[in-house]
């Protein structure tokens, strides 16, 4: 091997096992991977220590890169908390989704996703979507099916639900951002701040420019009086709560006390 | 912000992780010689550099063979992504699919895609792709590995996950004659504080969970002992217990877990041990018959287990 840092991952069976697991859940958030990985130690290799999950995962990519799939890591767009999903990155299509759904499915996607991706909000209202039920391509699809095709889209983690109203799931952003910028790079809204694609987030009233939530809640941390990046002028928006993973931690410690407190002896 | 695609080097990555630019040349090399296709690492910074093992031989656009193999290496990645989503979805996968959605217009080297996607899905994924139908070419995805059945992510290091539940059970059944009363199933899960009817933090409720969860994912069989009156019921070693996981795994774990050796435990590790030497001999080709040379206690213990397989 040349002078590389890293040398070729190795697959053992705690990474297989990381893997089918990550595989079965398409998409986890940073505290539950950590589980996972634990989990996967503890099974296959229990006296090993546990590998710093950014190299676990570096390790991981090297083996499955040349299959053009990925672990990736992102962010969730309303709430900045850290999740990761197993990609295919040679994306000529939804592909992933293309093994899982019919063709009507899957346009039936594509056609909630072009909605998304034009509305302001980065919301697309059930109406709408259903509304387009007659110009979807294959077998003939009922709005009452549609309905239910949707439910399957948030049970999948592909689009979320909030109020009658659909996005994309962090899952569906990781998976497709490319094919998105792609194929819609007029309609597409892109982050002032991290260059990211933006599906949610907030825009200056004056000059347009948008931000996602974390973003903002990152960039205007502890300020007063926070003002547009771009045009210098006030940001109209109540600034969001930015994840702390040390609160979280908090939280988990106080959880697992109660929860030890049931012995479990073998 | 920590960045885990490797095609980015040094410097900010954006936080969605958006990615770059796709890699133009292959690592993987799909050489006629019988080496995997195991990719190589790459330093982060370089742009690809050459293949320096095997038989791999970089990308001459001009050369049509190298073509043929770009193409055939590019419907092997596509193959194991599909087959990636097939597992998830717990389908059988039929080769007419394979290569209807995949394969395509390579048909014509459909067994060599898919025996170095089979190897792939091994040495990388930990999974088998197993022949389930030979008339219709039906296969279905199983772990190598022991048992994953999943759903552990609730727990925390002190208790065991839903994974462990289902080895404790297997491992009573197969130390009670590879059937076990539901009763005594219950008595062994009430020393871990496991009660039905009682929702459990993290198992919910157990007695759904070993009656109907497991069995419909046929770990478990949950029936009924003939002629018992008032009906009374059992739990077997369901079928995918045994294709995923076998009497020494269990044993082993247990051992692992009381801190011991399987050897200590001489009934039972013999019976694992023919266990182990018929499942060698079903794998090997047909012919000669059953010629496990019982030894005088293992007899014993293969008139106690019940044809079950």
């Amino acid at each position: 091997m040349q002078g590389s840092t890293r040398r070729a991952g190795v697959m053992t069976d705690v990474h297989r096992r990381f893997l089918q697991l990550l595989m079965t859940h398409g998409v986890l958030e940073e505290c539950d991977i950590k589980r996972l990985q634990r989990h996967c130690y503890k099974v296959h290799d229990r006296n090993a220590p546990v590998e710093k999950l950014e190299d676990f995962i570096n390790n991981i990519n090297s083996v499955l890169e040349s299959l053009y799939i990925e672990i990736k890591k992102g962010v969730t767009e309303d709430d900045g908390r850290p999740i990761y999903a197993l990609v295919n990155l040679a994306t000529t299509s939804v592909s992933k989704m293309a093994s899982d759904f019919a063709e009507n499915e899957l346009d039936l996607f594509r056609k909630a996703l072009e909605l998304i991706i034009d509305s302001e909000s980065g919301f697309a209202s059930s109406t709408n979507i259903l509304n387009l039920v007659d110009q979807l391509k294959g077998k003939k699809m009922r709005k009452k099916e549609a309905e239910q095709v949707l439910q399957k889209f948030v049970q999948n983690k592909w689009l979320i639900e909030k109020e009658g109203e659909f996005t994309l799931h962090g899952r569906a952003i990781l998976e497709m951002e490319q094919y998105i910028r792609e194929v819609y790079p007029d309609a597409v809204k892109v982050c002032n701040i991290c260059h990211g694609l933006l599906i949610q987030g907030q825009s200056c009233e004056t000059c347009g420019i948008r931000m996602h939530l974390p973003c903002v809640a990152k960039y205007f941390q502890s300020n007063a009086e926070p003002r547009c990046p771009h045009c210098n002028d006030y940001w109209p928006h109540e600034i969001p709560e930015v994840f702390d993973p040390e609160k979280e931690r908090e939280a988990g410690v106080s959880k697992s006390n109660r929860r030890s407190s049931r012995s479990r002896q073998h | 912000v920590s960045h885990l695609c490797q095609s980015h080097p040094g410097g900010e990555v954006p936080a969605t992780g958006a990615l770059g630019p796709l890699p133009s040349s292959k690592i993987v090399c799909f050489s006629p010689t019988a080496a995997p296709a195991m990719p190589r690492s790459q330093s982060a910074e370089s742009s690809r550099r050459e293949e320096e093992e095997g038989a791999c031989i970089s990308q001459d656009p001009a050369d049509p063979e190298s073509l043929l193999r770009e193409e055939l290496n590019k419907k092997m990645a596509e193959l194991v992504q599909f087959l990636t989503v097939k597992y998830v979805t717990k389908e059988p996968i039929t080769e007419a699919e394979m290569l209807t959605n995949v394969i395509k217009e390579h048909k014509d080297h459909f067994p060599l895609i898919f025996s170095k996607v089979s190897e792939c899905m091994e040495i990388v994924f930990g999974i088998e792709v197993k022949e389930v139908d030979p008339s219709s070419h039906s296969y279905v995805l199983v772990r190598t590995l022991d048992l994953t059945y999943d759903g552990m992510l609730r727990d925390d290091d002190q208790s065991m996950p839903k994974t462990g539940l289902l080895i404790f059970i297997l491992g009573v059944i197969f130390m009670e004659g590879n059937r076990a009363s539901e009763e005594k199933v219950w008595e062994v899960l009430s020393m871990m504080g496991v009660y039905a009817g009682r929702e459990d933090f993290i198992y919910g409720e157990p007695r759904k969970l070993i009656t109907e969860d497991l069995v419909k994912e046929q770990y478990l069989v949950y029936q009924e002992v003939p002629d018992s009156d008032p009906p009374r019921y059992e739990f077997l070693w369901g079928p995918r217990a045994y294709a995923e996981t076998s009497k020494m795994k269990v044993l082993k774990f247990f051992a692992k877990i009381s801190g011991t050796d399987p050897t200590s435990l001489p009934f039972w590790y013999e019976e694992a041990l023919q266990d182990e030497k018929e499942r060698g001999q079903a794998g090997a080709a047909a012919g000669d018959g059953a010629t496990s040379t019982a030894s005088g206690s293992s007899s014993v213990t293969s008139a106690a287990s019940p044809a079950l397989k």
